[in-house]
């Protein structure tokens, strides 16, 4: 069958001022539908980097990129918007709930980002998730009422809610203590045994270790 | 599709932070309710300036007046025989669209009883003239189409000067009076006129209580030397209309005289010192008014500038769950109308407020009526689109990893 992702060649510079930072130099990868991946490397190597490309939320400067059998590369603004609504679930290291809705209305937020779903099925999906993650019973509390590890779950059932074909995740346990962070883990390599597809960015070797393949990022580079 | 939500988090911002908020919008309220208030003033101007017309005899009552001679008359200036009573019966032939002509003879004569005597104006005119004014008597009668034909030596006294030639209205009738050297006779005492646009600004109509009314052919017989007129008093024809009566007017006269030596107006133009007084006083409340909303404006645009600022995450978060660049500016500016819409709806209050006081002590009549209700929240809506633009372009133009890199 046909690579989820598959990239050729990707390559981002920043510029700054005029200085070309070169962040990635050329990654080739594929992940295959079902796979459960781990991106691992020493600080600044280009992690987050790649994943941003491969998430969609940035281009890159060169190299091609194919999406669930999309050529995303040549996309911009409104259909790239799509493609993240559509094809990508992101975990943030940070959360990034949005502090002012309650934790039902955030899950179902890219519901409402991707337009003619009815209230009523976003209701239902957002709740379905919640159950299923065991966060039923924090259905309408603020974010800022919540432990961190239940946060990040809440997060990961946000990025779930519009049945992704990709779950990405940047360091999610990254500003969580051991114990909350494992309760990550375990709900991700659950989601892993039910089907989902996920990309996660870890530099923490334990973490990478419970990944079925693990993609070495050094100075820009795949390295193994 | 996020308008909601958006709704939501502007009100949430409003709520979170409600002293900043008042604060900032305070050049909002402030101009929205300078605006309220001047709008509403001007209502009931407008309203009264209505009740004034129809006073001075309701719309379609027309004024000519003879223009002053210039200082050095043009051949055809010179040629002209200006406005005559000949003028007046030939409008009265020929014009149809007047339904009433009335031909008017002014000047400052002497006016003597006993020992009380003054310079005051007498009116010589027709009995069409309390017809086309409106006016009645308060005691006695009118002019009379025989007096007219008798040239009778008989006179309608304002309220005032029968007030102050013979110490009560009613008193006067049937006693003889002195007007420039004749002697008259008071047939009739008219109503006392009054109409007030302001309790300051005195009795509009104080003029026509202090004079006399005569025949029109006794005036011209004793007085004057030919048959020239100071004014014309006009009625035009309701299925005709007042502008259409002008029209017609302006061009017969014209032809006759070959010269425009003629004013004509409708009856009720206010120019009086009052009025200007009402402008200024609303012209300063008006540029207050702007004042304040643009500076509002700006210190909206600001906030919300350093707002977008600090979300930059939450930007960059929606833009990563798929919000499009529209949809993040729609979203921004949607807040921020929220709260300046907010701040439109203290403004109208507080405008309803001074409203009420100006009209208190001022004793004019304003009324906050629901249309300059609603002008004051689009107003304040508008000052929220516009103040909002560029923050929502700056929120809308954030990538997505830029924003969630930040901080
Ligand atoms: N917006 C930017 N402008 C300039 N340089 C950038 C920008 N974003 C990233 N870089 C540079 O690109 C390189 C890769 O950064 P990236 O964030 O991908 O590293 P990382 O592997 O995720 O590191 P970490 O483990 O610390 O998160 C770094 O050298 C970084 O300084
Ligand atoms: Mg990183």
């Amino acid at each position: 069958m046909a690579a989820l992702i598959a990239a050729r060649g990707l390559t981002k510079t920043y510029r700054l001022g005029q200085v070309d930072v070169p962040a990635l130099r050329g990654v080739d990868t594929t992940v295959d539908a079902g796979e459960f991946v781990a991106i691992v490397g020493p600080s600044g190597s280009g992690k987050s980097t790649l994943m941003h490309i491969l998430g969609c939320l940035d281009t890159a400067t060169a190299g091609s990129y194919h999406l669930d059998g999309e050529d995303v590369s040549r996309f911009a603004g409104k259909r790239l918007a799509q493609v993240r609504n559509r094809k990508v679930g992101f975990v943030f290291q940070t959360f990034n709930l949005m502090p002012r809705l309650n934790v039902e209305e955030n899950v179902a937020l890219p519901l409402k980002y991707r337009g003619g779903v009815p209230r009523s099925e976003r209701r239902e999906r957002a709740r379905a998730l919640l159950e299923r993650l065991g966060l039923s019973h924090r259905i309408g509390h603020r974010p800022d009422e919540l432990s961190g590890g239940e946060r990040q779950r809440v997060a990961i059932a946000r990025a779930l809610v519009g049945s992704p074909a990709i779950l990405m995740a940047d360091e999610p346990t990254g500003n969580l203590d051991s114990h909350a962070g494992a309760e990550v883990l375990a709900t991700i390599e659950e989601l892993h045994r039910d089907g989902h597809t996920i990309v996660m960015v870890t530099h923490d070797a334990d973490v990478a270790a419970r990944a079925q393949r693990t993609i070495h990022i050094a100075d820009g580079r795949v390295v193994a | 599709m996020t308008i909601y939500e958006s709704v939501l988090a502007g009100l949430e911002e409003v709520r979170r932070h409600l002293g900043q908020t008042l604060l900032s919008l305070l050049g909002l309220i402030l101009g929205t309710g300078s605006i309220v208030t001047v709008l509403a003033l001007f209502g009931g101007q407008g309203e009264l300036t209505q009740q004034f017309i129809e006073e001075v005899g309701g719309v379609g009552t027309i004024i000519v007046s003879d223009r002053d001679e210039a200082l050095r008359p043009t051949a055809r200036e010179l040629a002209s025989k200006r406005l005559t009573y000949r003028d007046a019966a030939f409008l009265k032939a020929r014009a149809r669209s007047l339904l009433a002509v009335s031909p008017g003879w002014a000047r400052n004569l002497a006016y003597r009883v006993a020992d009380v005597s003054f310079e005051g104006q007498v009116i010589g005119t027709v009995p069409d003239y309390a017809f086309i004014n409106d006016i009645r008597p308060l005691v006695g009668r009118y002019l009379s189409d025989l007096d007219l034909r008798q040239r009778a030596r008989v006179t309608v006294l304002g309220w005032a000067y029968a007030d102050s030639l013979f110490g009560t209205a009613p008193r006067a009738l049937h006693q003889l009076v002195s007007i420039g050297d004749r002697s008259f006779r008071v047939v009739g005492v008219m109503e006392r006129e009054e109409f007030y646009f302001a309790a300051w600004s005195g009795n509009a109509l104080a003029y026509r209580n202090r004079r006399a009314y005569i025949p029109i052919t006794t005036a011209q017989t004793l007085f004057s030397p030919d048959d020239r007129l100071s004014f014309l008093t006009l009625k035009a024809r309701p299925e005709h209309g007042a502008a259409a009566a002008e029209t017609e007017v302006t061009s017969l006269l014209f032809a006759r005289h070959g010269v425009e030596d003629f004013d004509i107006r409708a009856s009720g133009q206010r120019g009086s010192e009052d009025q200007q007084f009402f402008l200024l006083f609303n012209f300063i409340f008006l540029v207050v008014g702007v004042v304040s909303l643009f500076t509002g404006g700006i210190v909206i645009a600001n906030i919300m500038l350093a707002s977008v600022v600090e979300r930059v995450r939450e930007f960059g978060t929606r833009m990563a769950l798929g919000a499009t660049a529209g949809g993040i500016f729609t979203h921004v500016l949607a807040e921020v109308v929220v709260v300046t819409i907010l701040g439109g709806v203290l403004g109208l209050a507080l405008g309803t407020a001074l409203t009420g006081t100006v009209a208190h002590f001022m004793q004019m009549p304003a009324v906050v009526t629901p249309v300059i209700a609603g002008s004051a929240i689009v107003t304040a809506a508008v000052v929220g689109l516009l103040a909002g633009i560029y923050p929502a372009l700056r929120a809308a133009r954030l990538s997505p990893v830029e924003a969630l890199r930040y901080g």
